[in-house]
């Protein structure tokens, strides 16, 4: 007696159709499976043996093969004891063939034969091709996200069977939620004094430029790097799902509506490893921090901290917006499109933004500025240094109020988003994504503006990729005034002005 | 006659080659050196090195015990290795110069120091140290305030025509060079030129971070060294070349110093020799001005600025020079939005976002605002901090 049962399979962010084949014959009783099944697929044995005999469901006493097909791919996991119970099932003749024809299962089981969800359910269900999938009752709203089947739950196995028999109703199917529930980015408005920062934060969301922070300790870099997924504009359908994907792959916590609107942040501690940056690891191919932060900001706080061997993993990802991590057994490429924030103390005590101000020796201020490697620091587009805010700015005195109210998230979203469809307009998503060959015809420099980068360049104060940046970054600058064509004198030196080098005042005589 | 004219009529090498390679042998001591071209010229100094006869016309040597420990026998092996030609064409190859005790272009101040070097390798000019000369030390682990000082110094001595003598550390030493350096880029014919005395040899950068300065200090004044070509700098080099500091200059000025540090070498070395030594006063609770606070303490007279430097040089003048732009004429030039610019900025370092919260500008012109005032040289900084250049 043979069954078959559609299902999938997560590798790296994608899932893959899986078939479950259930063979019994006469014999005697043992049960294998087969078709490359990791450990935790292996397990599924005695799970789902618990499960049915839980269900006062038969349990055949006889030799059973399951095979997961295609056989040569490894699959992990515990989404495929549900499919394989249900074949088990059917070649049993409990259900009939026709009950299960157009019907994809996903599911954990328990014990006790309840069906629980799996990480991943948003790209396995994207991988199955039948018009109905079933999956556990916690994410049938994950799995509706997908949009392309009928998302059918059951709170277990027993109950499953008798839906599917129809003698049963199906639960309601989840009402796709059009609201948005992901919750509220922090507000720009909170933010005291910064002007600089404030408007570096602007500029990065714009123009989608990698930024670096650097001031001594409760200058607010924290704060500041926290408000920029609030500046970046809603994900669109498509981004929305492709990050969800990855999220969902992740093992991440959806909001309930289980589609991801807003752009995501993450913000990895110091202390992670080169796998959980870039993703990896032997068995799952788990996506790492870059790949949640996708279409997102990754925030890298205290830079110095992290390891240089660590750090520079990001170099090639930061070019190609993807990373490629190949293993024995498969290489998986991972979407990697992220903004870069980081922050960082100017040298070891902290106060060394400002000439004079810190207690580092030479060598010191050094090898903390070593610690940051020259290629990884020339991809942060904006260097900017920020100050503590003055006393005045933190308690604003009831009657003369010092610069008015700050501007909220909402305004400055609404230029970041006029500077986004200027972008699109000339083909590229964001103006750091403007291609070298193409920036005369794109950011051309007016005469004043072109004078300034020429004596720049020649007096060694700028490099030929450095001026590609600046240009860009200018781009953004003229952009948000809401002046296309050509680049005045003021949106270069602004440019040039957030692109500091925050060591200067280490390695460079004043 | 130049030391270093090259092969004369009759193919024989000039005396400069000799003193070369003998300051190249393995075990060459800088005093014992000294000491045989006081008493005989390269030549023949070279051809008893050769003999192993060196010791027997040189009292040091010769009172030492013979055997391991002597320097006679590594000194004529090797030399007999030595293919001098060859290597004073190397030399010539790579633009290094040679001179020597006795020899007419050996600078005049160490011809009548106690411990001269014997032989000097250069590059550069050594016209450079014609001009009045200040050493201006300190340590290699300095704070901002070190370094700014160092460098202002630096900048406002070369401008007032007086070589800066240093060793081309790392700190206060590569400060003051790199002050003098900017008063040569602003005013090209009215600085005096730098002069670096180096402890491993004039074709070997040390420390490596420094090779731009070094070439720009060879390129602009001179870099000098008694250590032979191609050789590191050991650890006994420093002293000795801090002697060399010390004999070259009229005054030697510590910026800063720590209680034990290596510029207290260059004190001594100045006191034995006579020469004024001053020191800058640093707060009593910083590590790095430990030393020279405890110098003030000690006698020598503190320095608050060039002017102070000048004042012993014998020149008086008033401080700050009054032949600085003035900085109402300035303001004269300026329209509304740079005077708004420039009031924002204060002549101690101030931060960009301080500057853009008092002018309330927008980033756009407050940055070209700022970058026209940088050209008109009225602030000078970073971009992330400026500060004016005039009260």
């Amino acid at each position: 007696m043979l069954a078959t049962v559609p299902s999938a399979t997560l590798l790296g962010v994608d899932g893959h159709p899986v078939i479950v084949e259930v063979h019994v014959s006469n014999g005697l009783p043992t049960f294998t499976i087969v078709g490359l099944p990791d450990t935790s697929c292996r397990e599924s044995r005695d799970r789902v043996r618990s499960a049915l005999l839980s269900s006062h469901l038969p349990w055949p006493s006889r030799r059973v093969t399951v095979n997961l097909a295609p056989s040569g791919m490894r699959k992990g996991g515990a989404g495929l004891d549900l499919p394989m119970a249900i074949a088990l099932l059917v070649a049993g003749e409990v259900l009939l063939p026709v009950h299960v024809e157009g019907v994809a299962f996903i599911g954990e089981l328990g014990l006790d034969g309840s069906i629980r969800s799996v990480p991943g359910v948003v790209p396995l269900v994207d991988a199955v091709t039948e018009p109905t999938v079933v999956v556990a009752a916690g994410c049938a709203r994950e799995a509706s996200v997908v949009g392309r089947h009928r998302v059918r739950t059951a709170p277990s196995l027993s109950s499953l069977v008798d839906c599917l028999r129809g003698r049963q109703a199906w639960a309601e199917p989840p009402i796709p939620s059009i609201a948005d529930d992901n919750p509220r980015e922090p507000d720009l408005v909170d933010v005291r004094g910064q002007r600089l920062g404030r408007f570096a934060m602007e500029v990065a969301a714009a123009g989608g430029h990698h930024v670096l922070l650097t001031g001594p300790p409760g200058a607010g870099k924290t704060m500041l790097a926290r408000r920029l997924p609030g500046l970046l504009p809603p994900l669109s359908p498509a981004e929305a799902l492709e990050v969800t994907r990855i999220h969902s792959a992740a093992g991440l916590r959806l909001p309930s509506s289980g589609l991801l609107r807003r752009p995501p942040f993450r913000a990895p501690h110091h202390g992670a490893s080169a796998v959980s940056l870039i993703g990896g690891g032997t068995a799952g191919m788990r996506p790492g921090e870059i790949s949640c932060a996708h279409r997102g900001v990754l925030f890298l706080d205290e830079l110095a901290e992290f390891p240089a061997a660590v750090l520079d993993t990001l170099r090639q990802p930061l070019e190609e917006g993807a990373v490629r991590i190949s293993r024995a057994r498969a290489s998986v490429v991972f979407p990697a499109r992220f903004l870069l924030v980081a922050a960082m103390n100017p040298c070891p005590c902290g106060e060394g933004s400002v000439p004079g101000a810190c207690r580092c020796s030479e060598t010191g201020r050094a090898r903390y500025a070593g610690r940051v490697s020259g290629p990884l620091l020339d991809r942060f587009d904006l260097r900017v240094l920020l100050e503590r805010p003055d006393v005045a700015q933190l308690l604003p005195s009831g009657t003369g109020d010092v610069g008015g109210i700050p501007e909220s998230s909402a305004s400055v979203v609404a230029r970041v988003i006029e500077c986004r469809i200027r972008a699109t307009e000339r083909g590229v998503r964001c103006n750091a994504e403007l291609p070298a060959p193409r920036l005369d015809e794109l950011a051309p420099l007016a005469p004043a503006a072109r004078t300034l980068l020429e004596s720049r360049l020649r007096n060694g104060r700028l490099s030929a990729r450095g001026l590609h940046r600046v240009r860009r970054i200018a781009r953004t600058m003229a952009d948000l005034v809401g002046r296309s064509g050509r680049l005045e004198e003021e949106d270069v030196c602004a440019a040039l002005l957030l692109r500091t080098d925050p060591f200067a005042s280490a390695s460079v005589e004043p | 006659m130049p030391s270093t004219a090259s092969k004369g009529a009759d193919g024989a090498l000039p005396p400069a080659a000799y003193a070369a390679v003998l300051a190249s042998l393995p075990g060459t001591g800088p005093i014992g050196l000294g000491e045989l071209l006081r008493e005989h010229d390269p030549h023949t100094a070279w051809e008893l090195v050769l003999r192993g006869d060196a010791g027997r016309s040189n009292k040091r040597i010769a009172d030492r015990p013979p055997g391991p420990g002597s320097r006679e026998a590594p000194w004529s092996v090797a030399a007999r290795q030595v293919d001098v030609a060859a290597h004073w064409r190397r030399l010539q190859d790579g633009g290094i110069q040679v001179t020597f005790l006795g020899d007419a272009a050996y600078p005049a101040p160490l011809c009548q120091d106690p411990q001269p070097p014997g032989v000097l390798f250069y590059q550069g000019a050594l016209a450079t140290l014609d001009q009045p000369r200040v050493a201006i030390v300190g340590t290699r682990r300095c704070t901002g305030y070190g370094r700014e000082t160092a460098f202002a110094l630096g900048r406002d001595l070369a401008r007032a025509g007086v070589s800066v003598v240093s060793g081309l550390a790392l700190g206060i030493d590569g400060a003051a060079h790199a002050g003098v350096l900017a008063a040569l880029d602003s005013s090209p014919d009215g600085a005096a030129g730098p002069v670096g005395v180096a402890a491993s040899g004039v074709d070997r950068p040390y420390p490596r971070q420094h090779r731009d300065l070094w070439r720009k200090v060879a390129r602009t004044g001179v870099v000098l060294s008694e250590t032979g070509c191609g050789q590191p700098a050991q650890a006994w080099r420093f002293p000795a070349r801090n002697r060399v500091i010390a004999g070259l200059s009229e005054v030697v000025v510590v910026v800063e110093s720590h209680v034990r540090g290596g510029s207290l070498y260059t004190v001594d070395a100045a006191l034995d020799r006579g020469i004024e030594v001053r020191a800058v006063p640093g707060p009593v609770t910083s590590s790095s001005s430990a030393g020279t606070n405890q110098l003030l303490w000690d006698g020598p007279g503190p320095v608050r600025h060039a002017g102070d430097v000048l004042d012993v040089l014998g020149e008086v003048r008033p401080w700050p020079p009054p032949d600085r732009p003035d900085p109402r004429r300035l303001d004269g030039s300026l329209d509304d939005t740079g005077r708004r610019v420039l009031g924002a900025v204060d002549q101690t370092p101030t931060s960009m976002t301080v500057i853009a919260e008092r002018t309330g500008l927008g980033f756009g012109q407050l940055s070209a605002t700022l970058l026209r005032l940088e050209t008109g040289q009225m602030v000078r900084g970073g971009g992330s901090w400026w500060e004016r250049t005039h009260p």
